[in-house]
């Protein structure tokens, strides 16, 4: 490992204290003068259509200032969501917002104003769209067939197959691919696991919910709001509030969780934008729990059938997936379509099929969330190996080795010319051995089936890889007459820490103190730079990236200031701790301070009055307005590529299981990771078991229920859509983990990202260990909470299938 | 006062949900205000329609020797009858009722056997009154609202031909019948359906099985029909015990009535006795 | 008109110091007055506005009610004892360790710091589609929603149901009936004193309330008589997260046991009917017995004849077996 001065060591993040004292500024703590509050009107039933709006006693009421309708917003392509809608097409839509001088006048109106609506055919279950004369979720279609909305119905499906839980797979799709020669493989299996899955859909919640607040001055609109990204939820703001970038300002420097459901957040963001303009103040529009509930987007379900075949020594040829997506009732989520990415990276197998279709349902839109279809991949598949390795009597750690990716491992969708991708690395085997030995795996294992009074204890492993990075952005620094260095940040203070930990890159490249260093985040008049999405666990290796290439762009203007004021060639120079001197003779330099006060005289590319040519548009318009203030370092991550970046994590999990009342306690969790060079422990610490607790609640407790006589949900509180606690998590002793720190062959310093990964070990461990404490425990579906449990045990037949969603 | 109870649905339609208990109390309120009525009319008129039909009551024939000492005017199997519904109607109002005016107790199992047994009682009564009994002498025939009128005209003094006095039943005895029909027909058809709402052994529950505004009627019609009884039964228990009443009364306990009563008010023409009529 | 949910509308609110000053309020507002103790339960209600009372009134500020006192060899608990007090105070856990562990297991820290004993006593059912506003028999309307063909009823009722299948949620509740507790109620008619299996009111008989108060009246204390203190306890909550979860069922018993014999024993479920259950048949089966797994099993059985379990709860009959069980053989919790 590289002797680095700041990577890898543990740190406080900038905004530790604003947080943990209160005095960070989230959307909601902001004001305006003559503000107003917004309230939203929101569908009673899973789809109609409004035939008319009586506002008349709400516009009479004092203190009400404006009403907006969807009739207000900038029209919007089908499948795509306005915000507001005269078609709500699920529970809970906001139909119109009402700004008054306070929140409760807000509600009063929207109490006073009458909605005449038109009930509307619905689905809340996929299945029940593809059923022959079923009901589709939206009157133009119920899924996409290559980018077009289509009608598809399964006339030639043996639906009581269905009704009793075993997927059909003859069924019409949407997708479907194969590598390899899946029937051969499953021809030559000794064993072939086939079984009927489900994952269910579930919410984002984020504590924060996804509240703004907009003013106009002078024709710009001025937003504060909750978002994952900066920049790039920037355009896209802009484009919802129907303006140009340049007359949005968008504020958004704390986050209080997104998930992947405020990657950009911003169809809710233009109705307070909107309902500002159309009053003449500013609107501040808070989200209530409940509302979040409903437009703060949702993992999608998937119904499937997967086949595995296994040589007798454990290795895969063969798998076979059928699914069905729950796509909500906008736009098209991807996760379906990830799973296969997973297993065929995840697994390696000799041959690969895949079909699917998302269907369009009356529930939540759908967003990404945490690991998008690779948290269901894992959860869905991770028991199903641990079967397969039981029944070949071979170690289920074992089992991961036999079949892991290593080095530029394939994976995916093949091209057209039956090429699939690769991975830049992976080391999944040297984190399985590490665990081995760190973890004590066979002295976990050996407790297996322990009793204790009525309590079994189970031990389960899963493997769970995810994309961790991209490439190609820009990287934006100055370093200023004050001696500080500058670093514009344009992703998004989500909460993890990566807007400073990428930040530090630059400071490693300039060997330089992280006190001397200010970030500069969250705020678009503040000139940041072409910047990843804040998702996609992207930017701890796209943004050491950019930081990096920044960081080196201004160390070679500083051995060339310095060469140029002290004479010799660059290459004499060296930068560190806040100079740049002589190798060899470090009081022969210039500190940072007098450096960039010469770059300020020398002017040019020096002090970014001239830039490279590569970057990005919005990079140079920040670089501008930048230009003079200092020696500037900006550039864009030309940095080798070697194939999509993903991390790897493996969970183990120690449950107890109370055979009389079918009771869970999650007794222990440890992981094990490949992600690349460690950049901040703590920060890692707190994505690996964060993500592992949220890959808990996956595994045992969050859902949504559905009433279908009416498509409506029941569980809308915390208390009945159950979220984990933090005493859900193990406390017995701290959860473990373990980091390689073995560097990813294609990133400056070796970073890979790590979020999402995270997730579906902690999942996969714990449905392995519960199946593990049960002998037998595979219930092929999420969340596995005691009824399920109990109805195994006493064998009572069951309230539903394994296919039945919503429940 | 309102009429009726809405709702919404959950879908925040409005919904029709049952009348208003504001009915309850009107009905109540009109029975007890009707009897204060009729306790006035008796004061003031009985005495003046006594000495009328003594001056002018006419005799429409048949003899004294021809009419059996006790006339059977309810077979036991009427009274059987009589009875056992007037136990449901009374079990059904008073767990109907009583609950929503503020003595609660465990209702809904006695309300639906009480409903089930006026069901079967009723059912019963419908095929004893076709075939086993003079059907149409219940029932309200064209005659008998001329006949109705000419009884106003003479009693408001007005020159009438000669009224002729009943057939088995007088004409409030019919009225009272058919409400006692249509409101009985109405809470059992509805009482019935309504069934399904509840844990039945025989059947799974379902509230789904007719629409909202179904269901709403349904229990509008139940309601109706119900508050109708509290009106109809504190009547009937009123003219029931009402002294120049009194016979009648007798005659649904014990079954017959005498010459002299069934000679002074019926028309032994209209109401035919045959010899052998006498009951034990 | 539509609805707004999580947004308080304007009411009076009314901050009494005295237990009289709360009654004369109550009784001056009757129907259109909300008693507020904890607002665990409250706040849902009032944030949703599926219930609108003109008056609140708070308890908060009575101190007279938030006490705990010897009284009569036995304890009382004024009604506005928070929850954690209940499960922290000393002779609580030393004579009636059956109430602390109940009060203990409620909702999660946070909320035993706020609720109050009397709370979760009188809190109303949490069957979700009552609360979230649907027109029910409990709201008034003519169904329960969650006893239809597609209904959703994991959580509901295996017992007892009458029309409306919700279930009782108090995790204190089925320990004091155990306890055989009495419940002091305050009102326009003076004092009088309920016994805890009493206190609840099922929907048979008033299928739009929990308990036996009337408008007026208000609960001012739990006695816990000095018959079962220092019984042998067993309290038992089954629930789908390690916290902030109401009980799918608990089960809660107190023993007597002299020479090996059980010579009297108290048993009571909740979270299963729509009052906390006293189960007769169960201690029928365990008194004057020696404490065998066959008379624990023996108990369980009994405990689940004639159930009727709705769609989605099938499973609340074995955790109800399983759980009277366990509380008989006295296991470990």
């Amino acid at each position: 490992m590289a002797d680095y001065k700041l990577i890898g060591k543990p740190y406080s993040i900038a905004d530790l204290v604003a947080k943990v004292t209160g005095r960070a500024k989230y959307a909601e703590d902001f004001r305006a003068d003559g503000m107003l509050f917004a309230k939203l009107l929101s569908s009673p039933m899973p789809h109609g259509r409004v035939r008319s709006i009586d506002t008349s006693a709400a516009e009479a009421m004092p203190g009400v200032e404006a009403i907006l309708t969807a009739d207000d917003l900038p029209p919007v392509d089908a499948p795509g969501e306005a915000g507001l809608t005269n078609e709500p097409m699920y529970e809970g839509e906001p139909i119109l917002a009402v700004a008054a001088v306070d929140e409760t006048t807000a509600a009063n109106a929207i109490e006073a104003i009458r909605v005449d609506m038109e009930p509307l055919p619905f689905a809340v279950d996929p299945l029940d769209s593809l059923r022959p004369g079923g009901s589709n979720a939206r009157l133009d279609g119920n899924t996409m067939v290559n980018r077009e909305l289509a009608n598809v119905k399964w006339d030639d499906v043996d639906w009581a197959a269905i009704d009793r839980g075993e997927m059909q797979t003859n069924g019409e799709v949407a997708e479907e691919w194969e590598v390899g020669d899946v029937e051969a493989g499953l021809a030559e299996a000794d064993l072939v696991i086939d079984e009927t899955v489900f994952h269910q859909s579930m919410g984002h919640q984020p504590l924060e919910s996804r509240t703004s607040m907009a003013y106009w001055q002078n024709g710009k609109c001025y937003l504060h709001t909750s978002t994952q990204s900066t920049q790039r939820t920037h355009g896209a703001a802009a484009r919802g509030i129907g303006i140009a970038p340049e007359d949005l300002v968008l504020v958004a420097e704390y986050c209080g969780g997104g998930f992947g459901s405020k990657i950009f957040g911003s169809i809710q963001m233009k109705i307070p934008a909107l309902l500002s303009q159309k009053a003449g103040k500013p609107v501040m529009m808070r989200i209530t729990r409940q509302e979040e509930h409903f437009i703060g987007r949702a993992r999608p379900g998937l119904q499937g059938r997967v086949k595995i075949g296994f040589r007798r020594d454990g290795r895969i040829t063969a798998m076979d997936m059928f699914f069905v997506q729950d796509g909500g009732p906008y736009g098209m989520s991807g996760d379906y379509v990830v799973v296969p990415d997973q297993s065929t990276l995840m697994y390696q197998p000799l041959s690969h099929r895949f079909r699917g279709i998302s269907v369009y349902t009356n529930t939540p839109p759908r967003s990404p969330q945490r690991a998008p279809g690779g948290l269901q991949a894992v959860s869905m598949f991770s028991p199903l190996m641990q079967k397969a390795a039981k029944e070949l009597g071979i170690d289920p750690l074992e089992m991961i080795r036999i079949n892991a990716p290593a080095g530029q491992a394939k994976l995916g969708r093949p091209d057209e010319n039956g090429e699939q991708g690769n991975v830049s690395s992976a080391f999944v085997v040297e984190a399985a051995d590490l665990a081995e030995q760190t973890f004590d795996w066979q002295a976990m294992r050996a407790r297996s089936g322990q009793r204790n009074g009525t309590r079994v204890t189970g031990v389960g492993v899963a493997l769970s890889s995810f994309n961790a990075g991209a490439w190609g952005m820009d990287g934006l620094l100055t370093i200023r007459p004050d001696g500080k260095v500058y670093i514009q940040q344009g992703i998004g203070n989500l909460g993890t820490g990566s807007v400073f930990d990428t930040g530090r890159a630059a400071m490693e490249a300039l060997k330089t103190d992280w006190d001397q260093a200010e970030v500069i985040w969250g705020d678009t008049s503040k000139h940041l730079p072409w910047s990843i999405v804040q998702a996609g666990s992207n930017t701890i290796h796209t943004h050491t990236r950019t930081n990096y290439a920044a960081g080196e762009d201004a160390r070679r203007k500083l051995q060339e200031i310095a060469a140029g004021d002290l004479g010799g060639s660059p290459d004499d120079y060296d930068v560190a701790d806040g100079r740049v001197f002589r190798r060899g003779a470090r009081s022969s330099g210039l500190s940072f301070a007098q450096a960039a006060r010469r770059a300020i005289e020398l002017g040019g590319r020096f002090d970014g009055h001239e830039l490279p040519e590569d970057i990005n548009a919005v990079t140079t318009g920040a670089a501008t307005a930048l230009a003079g203030l200092g020696l500037m370092g900006v550039a864009r991550d030309n940095y080798p590529t070697g194939g999509r970046v993903i991390s790897h994590a493996i969970g183990f999990a120690e449950v107890e299981v109370d055979v009389e009342t079918g009771a869970v306690v999650l007794k222990d969790y440890r992981v094990s990771t490949d992600v690349g060079t460690v950049i901040n422990p703590r920060g890692l610490a707190a994505q690996l078991h964060g993500g592992g607790i949220q890959g808990f609640s996956a595994a045992l407790a969050q859902k949504w229920v559905y009433d279908r006589r009416w498509g409506l949900q029941v569980s809308k509180r915390f208390y009945t859509n159950r979220p984990p606690t933090i005493l859900d998590v193990p406390h017995e002793q701290p959860m473990a983990w373990a980091a390689q720190d073995k560097p990813d062959p294609f990133n400056p310093m070796g970073a890979k990202g790590v979020g999402e990964t995270a997730e579906g070990a902690g999942s996969g461990a714990v449905l392995c260990a519960i199946a593990d404490a049960l002998g037998d425990g595979y219930f092929n579906r999420t969340p596995l909470q005691l009824d399920l449990i109990l109805t195994k045990i006493e064998q009572l037949p069951p309230a539903f299938s394994t296919l039945t969603a919503h429940v | 006062m309102e009429l009726f109870q809405w709702g919404s649905n959950p879908w925040g339609q409005e919904t029709l949900v049952r009348i208003s208990w504001d009915l309850l109390y009107l009905a109540f309120w009109a029975g007890i205000a009707f009897i204060l009525f009729h306790i006035a009319y008796a004061v003031v008129w009985l005495p003046r329609l006594a000495r009328a039909s003594a001056s002018a009551g006419a005799d429409a024939g048949g003899s004294a020797t021809d009419v059996p000492a006790r006339i059977v005017r309810h077979t036991s199997a009427a009274r059987f009858f009589h009875w056992v519904m007037a136990a449901a109607m009374i079990a059904l109002l008073i767990t109907g009722f009583f609950p929503i005016v503020g003595i609660q107790f465990p209702w809904v199992t006695i309300h639906w056997i009480s409903g089930v047994l006026l069901t079967i009682s009723i059912l019963y009564h419908i095929v004893h009154a076709t075939f086993f009994l003079d059907f149409w002498s219940i029932w309200i025939l064209p005659a008998d609202l001329q006949e109705a009128w000419q009884r106003v005209r003479h009693q408001m003094g007005q020159e009438t031909p000669a009224i002729r006095k009943h057939g088995k039943y007088p004409l409030d005895h019919k009225l009272y019948h058919l409400a006692v029909t249509v409101a009985g027909l109405a809470v059992i058809g509805t009482g019935l359906v309504m069934m399904l709402r509840i844990d039945g052994a025989l059947w799974p529950r379902n509230p789904y099985f007719l629409s909202d505004a179904t269901w709403g009627l349904m229990y509008v019609l139940h309601g109706l029909g119900s508050v109708l009884f509290v009106t109809l039964t504190l009547t009937h228990i009123y003219f029931a015990i009402r002294p120049e009443k009194l016979w009648i009364t007798k005659s649904m306990i014990f079954g017959y009535v005498d010459r002299d009563r069934y000679l002074e008010h019926h028309d032994p023409q209209r109401w035919v006795v045959p010899r052998d009529s006498t009951e034990g | 008109m539509a609805v707004i949910r999580d947004m308080m509308p304007a009411f009076q609110l009314f901050q009494p110091t005295t237990t009289d000053e709360a009654l004369g309020l109550l009784d001056e507002y009757r129907e259109r007055a909300w008693v507020l103790a904890g607002g665990l339960d409250s706040f849902d209600w009032l944030k949703d506005r599926v219930k609108r009372p003109a008056a609140v009134v708070d308890l908060g500020g009575i101190e007279a009610l938030r006490a705990i006192r010897p009284a009569a060899g036995g304890l009382e608990i004024g009604a506005m004892t928070t929850l954690r007090e209940v499960g922290r105070h000393a002779d609580v856990r030393d004579r009636y360790g059956l109430l602390a562990d109940a009060a203990d297991l409620v909702a999660s820290p946070q909320i035993r710091n706020q609720g109050t004993l009397g709370g979760n006593l009188t809190q109303d059912t949490r069957c979700w589609y009552y609360r979230d506003g649907w027109n029910c028999y409990r709201a008034g309307g003519t169904i329960c929603y969650a006893d239809t063909p597609t209904a959703m009823n994991r959580e509901h009722c295996i017992i007892g149901a009458s029309r409306c299948v919700a279930v009782n949620p108090s995790d204190t509740a089925p320990a004091l009936v155990a306890l055989d507790a009495e419940m002091e109620i305050q009102g326009g008619g003076g004092t009088r004193v309920v016994a805890a299996e009493d206190y609840f009111v099922g929907p048979d008989v008033d299928i739009m309330r929990m308990t036996v108060l009337e408008p007026g009246d208000l609960l001012t204390a739990v006695r816990l008589p000095e018959t079962w203190a220092g019984a042998r306890f067993y309290f038992e909550k089954s629930r789908d997260r390690q916290v902030w979860d109401f009980a799918l069922a608990s089960v809660a018993s107190a023993v007597k046991i002299v020479n090996g014999t059980v010579e009297d024993v108290r048993i009571a479920v909740n979270g299963v009917a729509p009052t906390p259950l006293r189960l007769r048949a169960s201690e029928d089966a365990v008194r004057g017995r020696q404490l065998t797994e066959e008379v624990a099993a023996r108990a369980g059985e009994a405990a689940v004849q004639g159930v009727r379990p709705l769609h989605h709860n099938g499973f609340k009959v074995a955790l109800l077996r399983n759980l009277v069980t366990r509380a008989v053989r006295g296991d470990e919790a």
